[in-house]
């Protein structure tokens, strides 16, 4: 089934001169259940496209569908309230709060977001099977990087959206936790049937995703 | 709520610091507020007394009571019961056959006994009302500063001995205990002659201008605000107590700005994942309230037990409405302060949390 759409976009920055065209023409859909991979060197605009599917930036031309809702028709506050509903986004760093344990980050969740978080009988059981069951009262300043960014991943899920927006997830990881984040971003596409989108310029994830595409000068290109 | 105090748990020092500042800060403002309201209350505390309502002086006193002389052709042949001669003179009282040399500054009222003044307004707090030409009443002050009911005192160098005969209270005229005697001796210690009556008239009701035509006339407001030092030292306090009070301002906006600043890249992450910018900004605001809440709880504390500790000699006086209007100007302030970090958050682009 079908998470997420994107036709036709188009996105620039600047004007006249200075104007540069990141993204030119990108048509772009992923399933649930499906890790998508986009892999691109620096500056070609991977984070500029994945802006636009989580609906913090709109595109200058072309449509953004999420659940039949066109994301570039929606108020900020819509916009806030469906990355809050239905994406969970893990980034290279910053994803916690420093002042809040391992705990209090999912609380502060339920504080904003009432209803539809997962049960706490299956938070238990994502938070064993991520192996962070111990951490609960520790801080984010307490954990290693490969702690910390199980914890993001497990934090992304809590809201249980049905697309995961991962960017660089891996950049500060050496080759073993590498591998161990790519599982996981697999077994969350597969066994918690997310769509999985994750933008690097980290090959060594290539061997995890069920698709893989290519950034290059604005074009996105899907490989066989 | 739940950010707010999850983060000041977690950096309780940082926050106690700026608390104790906020505490010593708005300490201070309460101090410097007791001793405005409680020098100020000595300036004119006498006045206050008497129910002034009006005041006539000579016209070229300026306003200045101890300055201003009346002789008895500038007044009408007969004074209403709302009318009371007044007159003023510093002097330095000594206290008579005491081994201990007992030397006070001190304000001379003179005062016709007939008039309402010394018939109505002097409320006694201990002996008796003076009933011949030398005794006096005199402020609790110099009760406080060793005087005793009989005592004997000299006022200035003259011969004439006066006996105390009464204490009463609010009896302080530009911060100095008042000693009530008569009109008579009031010329004596002026060193003016008959002709010279009085420094001036008051009355307990508003009595027009033309009532004494060869007059100025003072409203009760007017003539206090003209009492010497008496608004350059209100203005000098408040002065202090403003800058203060925009001093806990500053501090506030810094601290929260600082801390916010060192919290954007969270929180565009935490705005890129759909927390509304209104649950940040109420962390923000209710912590800019906590600090300022416990700091100036804190100063309310600290100033309870000066005053408790304070000798009653100290002119300090704690008007506790103000007090707590004070406080919540400070709270407010506070909330002012945190609209700098505010805006901050407002303006965070939730797509920087991807650039980095
Ligand atoms: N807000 C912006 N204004 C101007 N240029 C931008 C802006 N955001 C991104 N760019 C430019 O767009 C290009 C792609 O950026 P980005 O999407 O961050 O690339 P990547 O994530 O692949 O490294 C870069 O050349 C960058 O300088
Ligand atoms: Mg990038």
């Amino acid at each position: 089934m079908t998470a997420i759409k994107l036709t036709n976009i188009d996105k620039y920055f600047g004007t006249g001169l200075s104007r540069v065209e990141v993204l030119t023409n990108v048509s772009f859909t992923a399933d649930l259940g499906e890790l998508s991979l986009i892999l691109g060197p620096s500056g070609s605009g991977k984070s500029t496209l994945l802006t636009i599917m989580g609906g913090l930036q709109t595109p200058d031309q072309g449509e953004v569908l999420i659940d039949q809702q066109n994301l570039t028709k929606l108020s900020p506050k819509q916009r806030d309230q469906l990355r809050l509903n239905k994406i969970g986004f893990v980034l290279q760093s910053y994803n916690l709060l420093p002042y809040l344990n391992v705990r209090d980050q999912f609380k502060l969740v339920d504080r904003v977001k009432g209803k539809g978080n997962l049960p706490q009988a299956e938070l238990d059981h994502l938070l064993t099977e991520l192996g962070i069951d111990r951490l609960l009262n520790q801080y984010p300043g307490e954990l290693s990087g490969g702690q910390n960014q199980r914890v993001a991943i497990a934090r992304a899920l809590y809201t249980d959206p049905q697309i995961i927006l991962a960017d660089e997830p891996t950049a500060a990881l050496d080759s073993n936790r590498v591998k161990v984040v790519g599982q996981l971003l697999k077994q969350m596409a597969q066994d918690h049937h997310k769509a999985v989108i994750v933008v690097t310029h980290d090959l060594r994830l290539r061997e995890f995703a069920d698709h893989t595409y290519q950034l290059m000068d604005g074009h996105l290109t899907r490989e066989a | 709520m739940f950010l707010a105090l999850k983060e000041i748990k977690h950096a309780k020092f940082r926050y106690a610091l700026i608390t104790v500042m906020i505490m010593m800060i708005s300490y201070l403002v309460f101090i410097l507020m007791g001793m405005m309201l409680g020098l100020a209350n000595e300036n004119k505390a006498a006045i206050n007394s008497w129910g002034t309502s009006t005041v006539f002086l000579n016209k070229n006193a300026n306003g200045n009571l101890s300055a201003s002389m009346l002789t008895k052709d500038q007044l009408p042949s007969r004074l209403n019961k709302h009318e009371a001669l007044v007159g003023q003179v510093p002097v330095v009282v000594t206290r008579v056959g005491s081994q201990h040399k007992l030397k006070e500054n001190a304000q001379v009222i003179g005062l016709d006994r007939q008039q309402f003044i010394a018939k109505e307004k002097i409320a006694l707090t201990a002996g008796h009302q003076a009933k011949e030409t030398h005794q006096v009443v005199v402020d609790e002050g110099l009760r406080a500063k060793g005087y005793r009911l009989g005592d004997r005192i000299r006022l200035n160098s003259s011969e004439q001995k006066y006996q105390i005969v009464g204490f009463t209270k609010d009896a302080k005229l530009n911060v100095a205990p008042v000693i009530y005697t008569t009109l008579t001796s009031w010329q004596q210690l002026k060193g003016v002659n008959n002709r010279v009556v009085a420094s001036g008239v008051v009355t307990d009701r508003t009595e027009p201008a033309s009532r004494f035509d060869q007059l100025s006339r003072y409203t009760a407001a007017t003539f206090i605000q003209k009492l010497p030092g008496y608004t350059a030292q209100n203005n000098t306090f408040t002065f202090m107590i403003a800058f203060l009070m925009v001093i806990s301002l500053v501090i506030i906006a810094v601290f929260l700005y600082i801390l916010t600043m060192q919290k954007m890249n969270n929180y565009a992450v935490l705005r890129a994942q759909g927390i509304p910018a209104k649950h940040l900004v109420g962390a923000t605001l209710a912590q800019a309230v906590i600090l300022m809440l416990a700091g100036v709880i804190g100063g309310i504390i600290f100033t309870w037990i000066t005053q408790l500790v304070l000798p009653t000699t100290v002119p300090i006086l704690m008007n506790w409405p103000i007090i707590a209007g004070i406080s919540l100007v400070l709270i407010i302030l506070g909330m002012l302060g945190a609209l700098l970090p505010v805006r901050m958050i407002l303006k965070i682009d939730p797509v920087k949390a991807l650039n980095n």
